[in-house]
């Protein structure tokens, strides 16, 4: 796969996981979700904390004052730092999706055939960027693409099948 | 000396009494003035006697009042700093100082009965003044509206008063004091939420009963020395009101209440709008029902008030001020009258543009307490 940094084994990236890896002097935390590898730049679009070395929890929910729900359990990441909460799966915050984004890479793993899976980064940058990047899994390792194209896209399933 | 029952030679028996609990006292503070140094006299004249909560213990200006106007002070029992005769006002305030619309928000007497341990009597206190106020002012002149008192440490009771009248068509809020057993957003107060939304009044907000009462010492320092030193907690009493409406979910779950905090000056609250968003965005799964950053319910929901208005050393201070507030949409004028420390509106925002200044006296008021 061109372009792509082959930068772990899919099994030392266990379900539920993540590692942080140096590709061409860039921090980047790789994260194993059920629904497939997400990379995210390891900076904190606020202060520049080392956002992936954050705790990964749930997305805290009401409907109403006083209630609350969980939901996305594993899903967003809160940065070690001011707390500042973002998706993983798409590097966006949580308290200003629109304004404040981590970039993220698309994740894939690669078997031979295996592509991107559909819900990879590739969510581009904002002014305070975070960059994700695509990865895929080649003969089960994980593969980081740091160039903005995905490659061929194929099912998430294969991804996290890999893990 | 009193006399006990007979002896057993027929002679009565004289006991001494020793009385260890008498009250007594000048009947007027005066009495006390050829025994006073010349400086605490006079103090004692123009300060008052203290003791109570921290913003009524002692006053500026004489005992709290503009003396060009109210110059028979001696004679009032009634606690707080008010004009006592609405015709008065009509004429010092409505006529000659050009004010349209006068929100009469009580004088303070009914703040600290809000924090009287009597809950019953506090209820009843607060109706009286709410009724001596329907009848004795508002009919007076249409240019009057109301804020009724009510009982925070009874909300049911509070949203039953608000029922009783938030139909008349002067009574446009609830006035609450500052100071209080909880923040005003604490799900303790929702029957008096509702009872605000169901009646479309406000929530206006004044310092007021800190320290008094039932309620806590009007700092975590405790108690300060002196009524300047009270003046500069005021942020402190309206802050954690607004936080508490804002991350209780007030605003929320009430999207159309609407609370106006008066004699607030304004150059503390940029820096707390800020603090608010960023401690949100930090800590946002504590209060997952707030969805969006503090200081937007605050432009929606919230407004403050001129007076005191502040005196920034930098030329540019108040510009500065109102633009980081924006002040052009949340900030209202209030005059204090007839307090000694009151603004003029003809000597208020005189600098700003027509149609910012325009926006300032009149606009954001009668927005926030739809008042066409």
């Amino acid at each position: 796969m061109s372009g792509g940094h082959r930068v772990f084994r899919a099994s030392e990236v266990p379900l539920g996981s993540s590692r942080i890896v140096d590709i061409d002097g860039r921090s980047i935390g790789v994260f194993h979700l059920p629904t497939g590898f997400y990379a995210l730049l390891n900076r904190c679009p606020h202060r520049g904390a080392p956002l992936c070395l954050g705790d990964v929890t749930g997305l805290v929910t009401a409907e109403r004052p006083q209630e609350f729900g969980l939901e996305r359990k594993g899903e967003i990441v809160r940065c070690p730092w001011h707390g500042w909460e973002f998706d993983i799966t798409t590097g966006r915050s949580v308290f200003n999706p629109h304004k404040v984004r981590t970039r993220t890479y698309p994740v894939t793993t690669e078997p031979a055939s295996a592509e991107v899976p559909e819900n990879a980064g590739a969510t581009g940058i904002n002014a305070e960027g975070v960059e994700s990047f695509p990865t895929t899994v080649e003969d089960d390792w994980v593969v980081v693409h740091l160039g903005r194209t995905a490659p061929t896209r194929a099912a998430a399933g294969a991804a996290s099948s890999a893990g | 000396m009193i006399t006990g029952r007979a002896a057993a030679d027929g002679s009565p028996t004289q006991f001494k009494v020793f009385d260890t609990d008498v009250h007594h006292g000048p009947w007027r503070t005066e009495s006390l003035f050829p025994y006073l140094s010349e400086v605490h006299a006079d103090r004692l004249e123009h300060y008052g006697f203290g003791g109570g909560g921290v913003s009524w213990a002692y006053n500026g200006g004489s005992q709290g009042y503009r003396t060009d106007i109210i110059t028979d002070r001696g004679k009032k029992n009634y606690p707080g700093v008010v004009v006592p005769d609405p015709e008065v006002c009509r004429k010092e305030l409505l006529d000659e100082a050009g004010v349209d619309i006068a929100l009469l928000v009580g004088g303070g007497g009914e703040g600290i009965a809000t924090a009287g341990p009597d809950v019953a009597y506090t209820n009843a206190l607060l109706r009286a003044f709410n009724d001596y106020s329907v009848a004795e002012w508002l009919t007076v002149d249409d240019r009057f509206r109301l804020a009724i008192a009510v009982n925070p440490q009874d909300p049911q009771n509070a949203a039953d008063e608000i029922d009783r009248l938030g139909g008349h068509d002067q009574v446009i809020s609830i006035i609450l004091p500052c100071g209080s057993q909880r923040p005003y957003g604490h799900p303790f107060y929702k029957p008096l939420h509702e009872a605000c939304v169901r009646n479309n009044l406000a929530i206006t907000l004044h310092f007021g009963a800190e320290g008094s009462g039932v309620n806590p010492q009007p700092s975590a320092a405790g108690y300060p020395t002196s009524y300047v030193q009270s003046r500069l907690l005021r942020p402190a009493f309206y802050k954690p009101h607004l936080a508490s409406f804002v991350f209780d979910g007030v605003f929320e779950e009430f999207p159309t209440l609407k609370v106006g905090m008066i004699e607030t000056g304004i150059a503390w609250a940029p820096s707390f709008l800020w603090l608010m968003d960023q401690n949100w965005k930090a800590l946002r799964p504590q209060v997952p029902w707030v969805k969006r950053p503090p200081s937007e319910y605050v432009r929606e929901n919230v407004k403050f008030c001129s007076q005191p208005l502040d005196d920034p050393e930098p030329k540019d201070g108040m510009a500065k001020t109102l633009e980081w507030l924006d002040g052009e949409h949340t900030v209202m004028f209030s005059s204090d009258y007839p307090h000694f420390d009151w603004d003029e509106p003809q000597e208020t925002f005189k600098t700003m543009p027509d149609e910012f200044r325009r926006r300032l006296l009149w606009d954001n008021a009668a927005e926030l307490y739809g008042v066409a």
